[in-house]
């Protein structure tokens, strides 16, 4: 309990160091040549980029100052101290810290989109070597209903481990491509870290609160330096997060998920990023030409944001593109005009779904309705995970 | 990506553990983590460093905040704050002294030493990297004679990092030696810094890579009158370079006479009666060679080629090595019993 009071003194620093550092070294980054030009906007500022690294940092650095405290009773007593815990937190900050490097780099560098798949990867590593020393449990238990089919748990073995690296790639990348209006990348994160922390909370009183103590001593650092971040990155945005604060973001969730064993009700409080990416899915497998932005249009004498289109030519239209049009207007999922070469449909993300549903609106107002939507899909995914847990699994 | 071969040598190495996941050596894993999440830290900070810039008192905190999980792991398996006194001083100290917590300041300030004192032994191309390079092969040399003696796992433990770092380092001197196609900037020095330093404490030869530190050490002692200011400290001090004959020569710093104070004047008479500057003198100032070893070196042989000076310089570092292992070994009985 002490331990968590102080650690949540230290996060209040931490949150404070961030709004500091930010506003401090801010133009440092548009001097390195790491900034953009808001889209949404009318004026043509230098906003700076990547400034998830400067959360990021702080969020690391703050976990190592918690080391002694977290493992304080440890120290006094050194013959009983827990090494396979120490080695578990170690294993989680060098996971993060290693995607917090290469993330940056990417932003840097500006790498090729083929190491986003990549990068997380290789920087779950050290969780996937800490999980076998520590566990090695790859039994996923079979909600009731499926197991007549499957039976009560199937071991996967080795599979549960490319899960586990592939779960990395999934909340990165899922949390990158729901983005481009002020706020939304930081604000739909700090949702799912509020999220994740609420289910801590009410966990510590069960069998397992070993693990969600091990998971809150990792997300009250982060929504501390993520609510410093979120100061700045609010609408209007003076600072932009980068790829790295996703990178990040989403190595932190699968991080806790893996090691504090609830990956599964992570990917619940991951509800609209999974609907983003399904609804993606025709232009990410390019079915529907799929352009380098797909972020809402700004019109400068509305003031409001319009869904952005993209335009497929007839002629070059083949039978898949036919019928998943048919679909998709049958499950009016899409807003499109047509003419006798072309179709302009509606660039297929979630924000832009907002918009062609609810009507052009402002950037804030349509930031503030997406988190909305995230928290009452949080609110589902408690739904599923408590009450409904009942129908699918005993106890 | 140093960091990643390190991280699959690591997986190759608890092999043994990993088969047997009841006798794992946890607090051998929890060391390993802790050495790569501080060098891990280290090549954020300075990768950085590099891209923002960072103001120069940030190059002396840094180290120190990346090398926080080095030292609580050092306290948890070892906490060995005792330094034994080498025998003539025994009569003052006795044979050891208990340092407590300085112990551990002493180990915060190692990383900062290292990773600087690389940082500003530099200038000429392929300097950085190759005395990086002489310092790790003593290290591994060390390491492996020390495989015999009853510290072998330690030793193997240095081995486990100095090895991929090794590999990588000759890669990146490749392309950075001499005319170099690639420059390594301070994100080398801090990662190479701290490599050291971690190997070195969690190893416990702290003093044997601080004697590898010759060189470096030498060049410190030397650039401190124009670290501290008693001299002007221009911001670049590396050899300047002279396009008709393609040599190097020393470069110079102007003190004019009527700023001068005591301390300056008394130095100045100090390091001409050593023979250790070089300088001309009009009526208004005095113009004195920049004091780094570089300098040293060329107001003492010569101007030469860029190539020539670098060779020169890596070929004492190797000398200064030789005698670390003289110093370690042979002599150490004089200081040391056993």
């Amino acid at each position: 309990m002490l331990s968590l009071i102080l650690l949540m003194i230290l996060s209040l620093i931490a949150f404070l160091i961030t709004d500091e550092l930010i506003l401090k070294l801010k133009n440092l980054f548009i001097n390195a040549g790491l900034y953009g030009i808001d889209l949404c906007k009318t004026d043509k500022n230098k906003i700076p980029e990547a400034l998830g690294v400067v959360s990021g940092c702080v969020f690391l650095i703050t976990c190592f100052l918690f080391i002694p405290i977290a493992f304080g009773n440890g120290l006094m007593d050194t013959q009983h101290f827990p090494h396979n815990e120490f080695a578990e937190f170690l294993a989680a900050l060098l996971s993060i810290c290693c995607m917090l490097l290469l993330g940056f780099a990417d932003d840097v560098l500006d790498l090729r989109w083929r190491y986003k798949l990549v990068l997380p990867t290789v920087a779950s590593l050290p969780l996937l070597v800490v999980y076998y020393v520590n566990f090695n449990s790859t039994t996923f238990i079979i909600p009731i209903p499926f197991r007549s089919w499957f039976g009560v748990s199937v071991n996967i073995g080795f599979l549960y481990y490319i899960y586990m690296g592939m779960l990395a790639v999934f909340c990165t990348n899922a949390i990158n491509i729901l983005a481009g209006i002020n706020g939304i990348e930081v604000g739909q994160s700090f949702v799912i870290a509020l999220s994740i922390v609420v289910f801590d909370i009410i966990e510590l009183q069960g069998d397992q609160y070993k693990a969600h103590t091990f998971s809150l001593h990792i997300m009250i650092p982060y929504l501390a330096t993520t609510l410093g971040l979120l100061k700045h990155n609010w609408y209007p945005s003076r600072v932009f997060v980068g790829d790295t604060f996703c990178y990040v973001s989403g190595m932190t969730f699968a991080v806790v998920g893996i090691l504090s064993h609830f990956s599964k009700t992570v990917l619940l409080f991951f509800l609209p990023q999974i609907i983003n990416f399904i609804y993606s899915v025709p232009q990410l497998f390019h079915f529907i030409p799929c352009p380098r932005h797909r972020l809402p249009k700004f019109s400068a004498e509305t003031n409001l944001l319009h869904a952005s289109r993209s335009i497929i030519i007839k002629k070059d239209m083949n039978v898949f593109t036919k019928v998943m049009l048919q679909i998709l207007t049958l499950l009016r999922l899409v807003d499109f005009t047509e003419d006798n070469e072309s179709i302009t449909i509606n660039n297929m993300t979630l924000i832009n779904l907002f918009l062609i549903k609810l009507g052009p609106m402002s950037e804030v107002m349509l930031t503030k309705k997406i988190l909305l939507f995230q928290i009452l899909c949080s609110c589902v995914a408690f739904v599923i995970r408590y009450p409904l847990a009942t129908y699918f699994y005993d106890k």
